[in-house]
């Protein structure tokens, strides 16, 4: 046996023992919690149905409600991301700008969804408005680092003609950073609205809007069959945006086609003569 | 690196040679360069070059003889850690930059954007930030692309955006481009490496041309023996980062060229 084999397999027990140390530590492999859960689980799922189609209508307006939560909180956050991501990114600034841009963005991450939500219902009070800011910030945590990656992913060669050309750094970000990144920016960004479409349906647990308002209020009032309705009104939505961003980016990325490179955002911005 | 303006550049009279470059000045000189990725493993070795204006110079070396290496310190992409770079160029529009265009191996060409807006990219420098951020060029600019791209033999395809356009059409943008900046001196880093023998010798008919018709220099990195016989001016042969030969084009055979390169 190698020594890179045994530190591999050393790896491994390592990570065996500390997931079952985990494990007890929270209780998990206690066995005689396993029968009760289960059959609490089975009442649970019982209870579930027949979903109540009676509350559709409102679950309908609730959703709706959360796909705007989205919608404006990934806008807003995908606008905030967009300047971060420039100043973040090492190959475009020098060191004390991005890597003070890059802690000012891990922090924004550090602060779950939920937290930000509660953080506006402080500040705007009760209802969607909270939930799209909270949405937005969670959004310019995670936008604004894949952005900048992105970034500093674009070919140095590209930079460094485009640069050699006499630019300067506003022309460089306009010339040849977005156009040669406008693929990966438009696919971070719809999965980014997909992701927050779900976090959005929880934001209303803390009042901030939306269809996890009811939810919470159907579990607390044990109103499962409400509950069940909710579930699946969420599911559709969360499976039809999946399979519509799922064509968009096919649409708008044709490399997942497998033909070849192109951003159509820039592609076609053919300059104006004064 | 030190920028200096007409006048300051040594007189090629005692510095050159050759016959051509008798009458002008060395468009750039380059005196004692050392420049390594690490400090301790340097790349270029104390290099000394003076480059003349209308000629056609070819770096020939093997693959990590520093000759990218040489291209990026002399158009100030990398900082040399010894030695300077003296531009001896007209700066009609205040900037020394576009004094010396650069064309990278892979081109660098905005694969999305359309073959005009690169050349375009190469007035930059001549268009104010906020016209150019609109994407408004002055016509007269416009103009100039239109029939920069048109000269090369690619004005059919000047909406046509990059990626769809060959490797022999691309290698054209990448002229224009470099030409629209007005540059003294073109640096092409293994310029025709990734073309066909018949568009590899039309790129370099059409350089040469452009060359000597127009009093622009190239530099031209190669390690191709046969693309050196037939084009250069001037040799100038790279090993281990140091220059190991300089003459005149058309002394050198190719079994010679390969010895010196081993």
């Amino acid at each position: 046996m190698t020594a890179r084999q045994l530190i591999t397999r050393l790896a491994l027990v390592a990570v065996a023992g500390l997931g079952l140390f985990s494990m007890y530590r929270i209780g998990l492999l206690d066995l005689s919690h396993v029968q009760p859960a289960a059959e609490n689980l089975a009442e649970f799922a019982g209870a579930l149905f027949p979903p109540n189609t009676d509350v559709l209508g409102t679950l309908v307006d609730a959703m709706l409600e959360t796909i705007e939560i989205a919608f404006v909180g990934t806008l807003i956050g995908a606008l905030i991301s967009l300047p971060l991501a420039f100043l973040s990114a090492r190959t475009l600034f020098p060191p004390l700008v991005s890597v003070t841009t890059r802690m000012l963005i891990g922090a924004i991450r550090t602060v779950p969804s939920l937290l930000w939500g509660v953080i506006f219902v402080i500040a705007y009070g009760l209802g969607p408005e909270a939930g799209a800011l909270g949405v937005a910030l969670y959004t310019v945590g995670f936008l604004a680092k894949l952005y900048s990656e992105s970034f500093e992913a674009v070919d140095p060669e590209v930079v460094e003609a485009v640069q050699g050309a006499g630019s300067n750094r506003l022309q460089l970000i306009v010339y040849a950073v977005l156009p040669e990144s406008a693929n990966a920016l438009v696919s971070h960004l719809l999965f980014m609205f997909e992701y927050n479409i779900r976090a959005s349906a929880i934001m209303g647990f803390v009042g901030a809007g939306g269809i996890g308002y009811y939810m919470l209020g159907y579990v607390q009032l044990l109103q499962y069959e409400n509950l069940m309705m909710a579930l699946i009104v969420t599911f559709v939505v969360v499976m039809a945006v999946d399979y519509l961003s799922a064509r968009l980016r096919v649409l708008i990325v044709p490399a997942m086609q497998g033909r070849g490179v192109r951003a159509p955002l820039f592609a076609g911005i053919t300059t104006l003569a004064s | 690196m030190s920028i200096d303006l007409p006048g300051d550049a040594p007189d090629a009279r005692t510095a050159s040679p050759f016959g051509y470059a008798v009458r002008r000045q060395p468009v750039v000189h380059a005196g004692d360069l050392w420049f390594g990725y690490r400090s301790d493993l340097p790349v270029v070795r104390g290099v000394t070059l003076d480059v003349y204006s209308g000629a056609v110079t070819m770096i020939l070396g093997r693959s990590g003889s520093g000759k990218t290496t040489l291209l990026k310190v002399l158009k100030g992409l990398l900082h040399p850690q010894r030695g300077s770079v003296q531009i001896a160029a007209r700066c009609s529009n205040g900037r020394a930059a576009g004094a010396i265009a650069y064309v990278p191996q892979t081109l660098g060409l905005v694969r999305s954007l359309t073959a005009l807006d690169n050349v375009l990219t190469g007035a930059l420098s001549r268009v104010g930030t906020v016209r150019s951020l609109a994407h408004i060029f002055p016509g007269a600019i416009v103009d100039e692309a239109r029939e920069t791209i048109a000269r090369l033999g690619l004005g059919h395809k000047l909406h046509e955006p990059v990626y769809r356009l060959s490797g022999g059409e691309r290698q054209r943008v990448a002229i224009a481009r470099a030409l629209m900046q007005h540059p003294d001196l073109i640096l092409a880093d293994e310029f025709v490496s990734q073309l066909d023998p018949i568009t590899a010798c039309d790129i370099l008919d059409m350089m040469r041309d452009i060359s000597h018709n127009r009093g622009v220099s190239l530099l031209v990195t190669t390690h191709e023996t046969d693309v050196v016989e037939d084009y250069a001016d001037r040799v100038v042969v790279m090993r281990h980062g140091e220059i190991v030969h300089d003459s005149p084009g058309g002394r050198l055979s190719q079994p010679q060229m390969l010895d010196l390169l081993r």
